[in-house]
């Protein structure tokens, strides 16, 4: 796969953050505004699932757009840091706001760890054994049988197995809002997570170490001849585009007060990966947009019942067709030729 | 069809057509995913349902419309967001679900919130700790049909029952248990394991195999080695259950096979073949073969086709004319927030017992889970019957062997323990 070179990177980058900046207000005056605009439970829902989309595609994109790297491990990532803030949370009595950051260094640990596995693959090579990770994570847990701590007559499995884990508590907006505020509250703490995942990926891909991720991607052997180690940067990127997403898992386990092993399930894995190349691969914006189309486009599928994924394939099939730079690449003109 | 419930309804309805403002139900069902060919029974049991209730003159006058959202795999997020457009979208007075199983409960606080109807068929222990724990809160929840846990101690009695009546003489007291890994079928096996002494038994294996599964020597070699009594094997794929009889049947043991929902399925007997001739499982939640039952099956037959399942549609079926009549006596439905008007219908169907398709419904209090029969209760009129079936002619249905008086015909020896 080739991936297009950004437009934004042969402009005026005060031009840029201009744009970017406008953006950017607009859409986090919008966010702010909408739940009270409309107070719809339903809605604040959606917009948590969009925010945690949102978090997860965006550090995807570091890996696999900026970075070039194929990797398939993010759900992975995102499943245990949610299961680590639910874990200690159901085991040791850590509080969910304490397990979101240790949710987010252990999954920064696993991808790590990923990372390093695949330090000497390239190409479809990667997604094959990240791949393989994430469904070997789901087949462990799945397996996992083994009683650990009785609840009344049932058995319950140290990862919950097919199960799942539940009634490990949530991040105790019951209380802080009332019954009636608390979903608002869950819809500020996943627009927070969503928007320093942004932030973040912003400020990697902008910096020199996004020039050198955007190196090794396009030509790995030049830009190792320049200096720029390769084993540093992919384990530098794995490593950071782990910590929010991992975050972004234990707000997710807060908010539904559930996680379970489906959450590793392919179909969603190819629906998050539909977000980032539909947005448009490798660019700021692309997550967002991205996310943000596919989960509209799927809203609207829910009135066609079972033909909501036949609807949503045809909707794919045509992005691909006409739109091969996604829907930020529609808004890009072209760069004056230097 | 509907009987004497249907007359009932349409005697508290008192002539009335069902023409005033539409009273909107919700139900959550996977359309698409793994489970997506029993959500489409259920999206069927309860267009069915809807057209009769309406046909009798809906609630008090009003007709009913159901709106149906998608649980897709089942997750929690996948089945929370569905309640809640249920809820906020269609502003629904009830929830009749066949099953979810992946929410362990979550969706709970969701309906609580709304203070409306919710009855489901997740057929899930948890779902007593958690309106057990907090009947007050979740006073509007309710299991329609038993906890998976039954299964095991219902096996023992049927067992025991079944020795008492001369039928079946076992070679020794053994129970081997093959479990699948998912939690299902680890309830249904440690309620065996836990239950067997009590119940006279010996577990002599106990063996979890990792799904899916279609190589079944190891397993079968341990039985060889030390056959027992009885082979309960709780996991409960067709495809799986068939290739252990395909496996088995060639060099058997002599036990009985009791085997976990799989069989009911038309799978298990398209690829078991003959194999499948005396297999034994049983059901907390199917449409039964009476008078009743069987009518039910005809017509949803005759609806949908020959190759539609009434047995899975049934358990929409039953909840959702059990609401209507407990609604209508409670003098209407409820919607979100009216906690009041649904509390009576809560009520309502708390202490009154339905006869349905599947048999009786009625419900432990204060968990408001359905009792099974004869496991939990002595009396057929109080309890939804555990049913235990056998194959005896893989061309046809299974044959409803206990519990009485639901019995379609006798336990017969397996062929291969016969020979």
């Amino acid at each position: 796969m080739t991936m297009p070179i950004d437009p934004d990177l042969m402009r005026d980058p005060d031009q840029n953050k201009r744009r970017d900046l406008t953006i950017a207000a607009a859409a986090i005056v919008v966010c702010v505004v909408l739940p009270f605009v409309f107070p719809n439970r339903y809605l604040i829902g959606q917009g948590v699932t969009l925010f945690l989309w949102v978090a997860v595609v965006s550090q995807w994109n570091l890996v696999f757009g900026v970075g070039g790297i194929f990797s398939l491990a993010q759900l992975a990532i995102f499943a245990v840091g949610g299961y680590s803030a639910a874990m200690l949370a159901l085991y040791l009595n850590v509080s969910l706001w304490f397990g979101m950051f240790l949710g987010g260094l252990v999954a920064t640990g696993f991808s790590l760890i990923v990372g390093l596995a695949c330090l000497r693959l390239s190409g479809a090579y990667v997604a094959l054994l990240t791949l393989a990770l994430a469904t070997a994570l789901q087949v462990l847990i799945i397996t996992d049988t083994t009683c650990f701590m009785r609840q009344g007559v049932t058995c319950m499995t140290f990862t919950g197995g097919s199960r799942g884990l539940s009634r490990f508590g949530d991040f105790g907006f019951t209380a802080m809002l009332g019954r009636a505020n608390a979903p608002l509250g869950n819809y500020f703490l996943a627009f927070a997570v969503a928007l320093a995942a942004m932030l973040f990926a912003y400020l990697v891909i902008y910096s020199p170490i996004g020039l050198a991720f955007r190196a090794i991607r396009d030509n790995k052997l030049y830009s190792i001849g320049r200096g720029i180690s390769s084993v540093r940067f992919q384990l530098l990127i794995f490593g950071a585009s782990a910590f929010f997403t991992g975050m972004a898992g234990a707000v997710f386990a807060g908010h539904y007060r559930a996680i379970g092993a489906n959450i590793l399930d392919t179909s969603l894995l190819l629906f998050l990966l539909s977000m980032m190349v539909i947005g448009g691969l490798g660019r700021f914006w692309g997550p967002l947009a991205g996310t943000t189309a596919l989960l509209l486009f799927d809203e609207a599928m829910k009135e066609l019942g079972e033909w909501r994924l036949a609807g949503l394939g045809a909707i794919l099939l045509l992005s691909v067709i006409f739109m091969p730079n996604g829907i930020v690449g529609l808004f890009r003109s072209r760069p004056a030729a230097r | 069809m509907a009987a004497a419930s249907g007359a009932l309804l349409a005697g508290v309805n008192a002539g009335r057509a069902a023409e005033g403002e539409v009273i909107p139900i919700g139900a959550g069902v996977p359309l698409t995913g793994w489970a997506a060919a029993d959500g489409i029974e259920f999206k069927r049991a309860a267009e069915m349902a809807r057209d009769e209730i309406n046909a009798m003159g809906g609630i008090l006058g009003r007709p009913i419309e159901v709106f149906f959202e998608d649980t897709k795999n089942q997750g929690a997020d996948n089945i929370i967001p569905a309640m809640q457009r249920l809820i906020d979208r269609h502003n629904v007075h009830a929830i009749i679900n066949g099953y979810n199983t992946g929410a362990v409960c979550a969706e709970y606080d969701t309906i609580a919130d709304a203070g409306i109807i919710y009855i489901h068929h997740n057929t899930d222990i948890v779902h007593h700790q958690v309106v057990g724990g907090d009947p007050e809160r979740y006073f509007g929840i309710f299991m329609g049909d038993p906890a998976e846990y039954w299964y095991g101690e219902g096996l023992l009695t049927f067992l025991n029952n079944l020795k008492a009546s001369g039928d079946w003489a076992p070679d020794n007291n053994k129970i081997a248990i093959i479990t699948g890994s998912q939690n299902y079928s680890v309830v249904i096996a440690d309620a065996i394991r836990e239950k067997a002494a009590e119940y006279g038994w010996d577990i002599s294996l106990y063996e979890t195999v990792v799904v899916p599964i279609s190589e079944w020597g190891p397993t079968l070699a341990k039985l060889r080695a030390d056959p027992p009594a009885v082979i309960a094997v709780t996991h409960w794929v067709p495809q799986d259950l068939a290739q252990f009889m395909l496996q088995f049947t060639p060099n058997p043991t002599n036990s009985l096979v009791y085997m976990q929902y799989g069989p009911s399925l038309s799978a298990f007997r398209e690829i078991a073949g003959e194999n499948a001739n005396g297999v034994l499982y049983s059901t907390v939640i199917a449409s039964l073969r009476d008078e009743k039952g069987e009518a039910f099956n005809t017509a949803y037959r005759d609806r949908f086709g020959a190759d539609s399942s009434p047995l899975t549609g049934a358990q929409v079926y039953d909840s959702l004319h059990y609401y209507a009549l407990m609604a209508a006596i409670a003098g209407g439905t409820g919607g979100p927030g009216e906690f009041e008007q649904n509390q009576k219908i809560a009520d309502r169907l708390r202490s009154m017992i339905y006869r349905g398709v599947m048999g009786t419904t009625r419900f432990f209090i204060p968990e408001q889970a359905g009792i099974p029969y004869p496991d939990a209760t002595n009396d057929p009129s109080m309890g939804m019957p555990h049913q235990f079936l056998q194959h005896q002619d893989y061309t046809k249905e299974a044959e409803l062997i206990a519990p009485d008086p639901y019995v379609s015909a006798p336990f017969k020896m397996p062929p291969w323990m016969a020979s």
